[in-house]
């Protein structure tokens, strides 16, 4: 029974900071890096192996667990990392009995954007060159092809990632039946918000040592500090439940469902709290386009969406049973 | 990162299952006065005779030697059994500080003497901390000690004393250097309930109950041979008390909040609402239950985290003060929703709590969140220890 990284596992942690760090911090959304991921970092993520980090070792992957997939995930948020990144390691997943499909996408040679059904119609996440797009539901994924037309581009709130709409989707390409695959999303999603409320508080708590009101760092006033104090208990205690659920999915807990879904709500409503907090307690500074926050906020509002929504997690949490 | 238990782990709680299921006290327990104080006594020595008190403590003063995962097993199968909660039993100040402060700062004559007499249900203790003008600024107290010979003799009033009129014994924190300022020239010292000149006057609270006192000292004496850790250093001492109190004191609670939601589910599918749905099938009220549920198995995860550290550490981790505000604030809220499932129901108090619990603990909810350093108290240690945030004082 542990339930913090250790060994290996800082490893990964330490390798993914640094990397995600250095392509693609989150400044590079000040700067006219648009949004999305570029064909070029893909390919050298590709490269590295990062998407493959949760595939079995004779699909070519690192043969790693849903903790290792977190604990990427959760740097990935920590820097508004775009939502292609997931959506590229679990299409790799749902082409895992198709060798041919499955080898550019794992090397970033082909790009994947994420669909969500809206009112009968998809909407597609991620970059504009991706060659297909990969909607996830409870029980499989399927991954369709996405031609040149019938894609309209939509503004979109979140600058970390472009928006399509489409009416109507091909033959699949490519299918995986069973809960993983949507337990691996909900675990990636949860974790990036994870990540994301960890900038946020981050980002609260250096400012409030520095910034003086009345003569005083604001962090000395209890009307920050006790705020600042909440995030950090909400904080805590979600991912605390992500750790426990990516345990629990990696040692197939017959429960493991249950834990992920309570992972997903915690996260959801931590990182809103958080990234809302961060942003009031900054002042006036905190609503400029200059500073980070509302890139925080409004990514957040993404991932909130994705992967289990309040409504449909607190109804599967009400009934559930846990094993022990 | 991993969940796994060990097969003495899962071999220690199928055993403890299997007691817990013959063994938890069939009569409810008595509200409170005498009758509480002795109930709790008997489970506690019924708990000792069963060979399941001190899960951690050493073998050496009667625990049991085993890790704190397995005291959290032990916890988690006493909320699943449904027995007795720790928080409201008279053997629990004994049991979660006073023991333990003993054992980490007290001589191997105390430690003989007192840590057996604790998990045999043969003491109960109480907290002489607080004082009329010194309560979240504890460090203000004036209750004071002068040396007699080998004796402190004590004067000084204490406040919201649990339990002191079955105590056999206080955690007595007192100035003995009369010119000494806040945290410099205190001692903690071993009180002796029995010890003339000590009055008890019961304070009554919004429960209808008795549970907290002013403690009255009158020249005192109490044997040097009573103080834990040193003569005049006793704020390092009462630190320990504290981080006890806060780290530690809560778990078998905040383990029993996912029962605890739980049970007000199944309650939320019998009752029916005015317009004679169940309460269950309220949105809102479904809404809430789940998302209580969500925030209990995250308490349970973070208590997990904490104990599996601290079995690798040796040390408990800063962050007993952001268990305490996650516990207190669920504990509440579960309160809450019961009281809208219950409706009128809920209005229907005469102070018993074994007659209307969810009431009782709604009431006790702010017991919860004040008592053992408030929440506005355990959000500046946040800050300070957690966030080092500049000081607001």
């Amino acid at each position: 029974m542990y339930l913090a990284p250790q060994d290996d596992e800082l490893a990964i942690v330490d390798a993914a900071a640094n990397y995600i760090a250095a392509a693609m911090p989150i400044e590079r959304l000040h700067a006219d890096a648009g949004p999305d991921i570029s064909r070029d970092t893909r390919r050298a993520m590709g490269e590295m192996g990062w998407f493959a980090l949760a595939l079995p070792e004779e699909l070519g992957g690192s043969g790693l667990t849903a903790v290792e997939h977190a604990l990427f995930f959760r740097e990935v948020g920590r820097q508004c990392g775009p939502i292609d990144l997931l959506a590229q390691a679990l299409a790799a997943h749902t082409c895992s009995e198709d060798a041919a499909m499955r080898a550019p996408i794992v090397d970033g040679e082909r790009g994947v954007g994420l669909l969500v059904a809206d009112a009968g119609r998809y909407r597609v996440i991620g970059a504009l060159d991706a060659a297909f797009a990969l909607l996830v539901y409870p029980d499989g994924a399927k991954l369709y092809a996405l031609a040149d037309s019938g894609l309209e581009t939509r503004a979109s709130l979140d600058p970390a990632n472009s928006i399509r709409m489409l009416s109507s989707l091909p033959e699949a390409s490519c299918e995986i039946r069973g809960a993983s695959i949507w337990a691996m999303g909900q675990i990636g999603v949860c974790a990036m918000l994870i990540g994301l409320a960890e900038a946020a508080l981050d980002l609260i708590v250096e400012y409030a040592k520095v910034r003086e009101t009345f003569g005083r760092a604001i962090g000395s006033y209890q009307a920050v500090r006790h705020t600042c104090a909440d995030m950090a208990v909400r904080l805590e205690a979600a991912r605390a439940q992500l750790w426990f659920a990516a345990a629990a999915h990696k040692e197939s807990r017959i429960d493991a469902q249950h834990h992920i879904d309570a992972a997903k709500h915690l996260a959801n409503e931590t990182a809103m709290f958080c990234v809302d907090q961060n942003i009031q307690l900054h002042g006036g500074i905190g609503v400029t386009d200059e500073h980070n926050a509302h890139l925080l906020l409004k990514h957040t509002m993404l991932l909130t969406r994705l992967f289990g929504a309040k409504r449909a997690l607190l109804s599967n949490l009400l009934h559930a049973q846990l094993q022990d | 990162m991993d969940l796994q238990y060990s097969h003495a782990d899962r071999e220690f709680r199928r055993r403890a299952r299997e007691w817990l299921s013959a063994n938890v006290p069939s009569d409810a327990r008595p509200s409170n006065g005498a009758a509480a104080a002795q109930f709790d006594r008997d489970w506690q020595r019924r708990m000792y005779d069963g060979g399941w008190a001190g899960v951690a403590w050493p073998e050496k003063y009667g625990g049991l030697g085993l890790t704190g995962l397995q005291q959290v097993i032990w916890y988690e199968e006493l909320a699943r059994a449904n027995a007795p909660a720790a928080h409201v039993s008279k053997t629990y100040v004994a049991l979660m500080h006073a023991g333990p402060t003993v054992m980490a700062c007290g001589t191997e004559e105390q430690k003989t003497f007192h840590l057996h007499r604790i998990l045999s249900g043969q003491s109960i203790w109480c907290q002489g901390f607080s004082e009329p003008n010194a309560g979240s600024d504890l460090a203000a107290l004036k209750t004071r000690g002068t040396l007699d010979g080998d004796h402190i003799v004590v004067n000084g009033a204490k406040m919201w004393t649990t339990d002191a009129k079955h105590a056999d014994f206080m955690e007595l924190l007192i100035r003995t250097d009369p010119n000494s300022q806040r945290h410099k020239g205190l001692t903690w010292l071993i009180c002796d309930m029995t010890t003339p000149g000590i009055e008890i006057k019961p304070i009554r609270t919004m429960l209808q109950d008795e549970h907290v006192n002013m403690v009255f000292f009158d020249d005192v004496r109490i044997p040097l041979g009573n103080v834990v850790g040193e003569l005049d250093r006793g704020w390092s001492t009462a630190l320990a008390t504290l981080s006890f109190e806060r780290g530690v004191g809560f778990i078998a609670d905040q383990l029993a909040l996912y029962e605890r939601v739980g049970r007000a589910i199944d309650l939320a599918g019998k009752v029916r609402l005015d317009d004679g749905r169940l309460a269950i099938e309220d949105d809102t009220i479904a809404q809430r239950l789940a998302s209580l549920k969500a925030d209990t198995m995250a308490i349970r995860a973070m208590t997990l985290a904490d104990i599996a550290e601290t079995d690798r550490t040796g040390m408990p981790g800063p962050k007993g003060s952001m268990m305490k505000l996650m516990v207190t604030t669920t504990h509440k809220a579960i309160s809450e929703v019961v009281g809208e499932i219950m409706g009128w129901e809920f209005m229907e108090f005469g102070g018993d709590r074994s007659e209307t619990p969810w009431i009782h603990d709604y009431l006790w909810s702010w017991v919860f969140s004040i008592a053992g350093g408030t929440n506005e108290i355990q959000r500046e240690i946040t800050a300070d220890r957690v966030l080092e945030l500049p000081k607001a004082r």
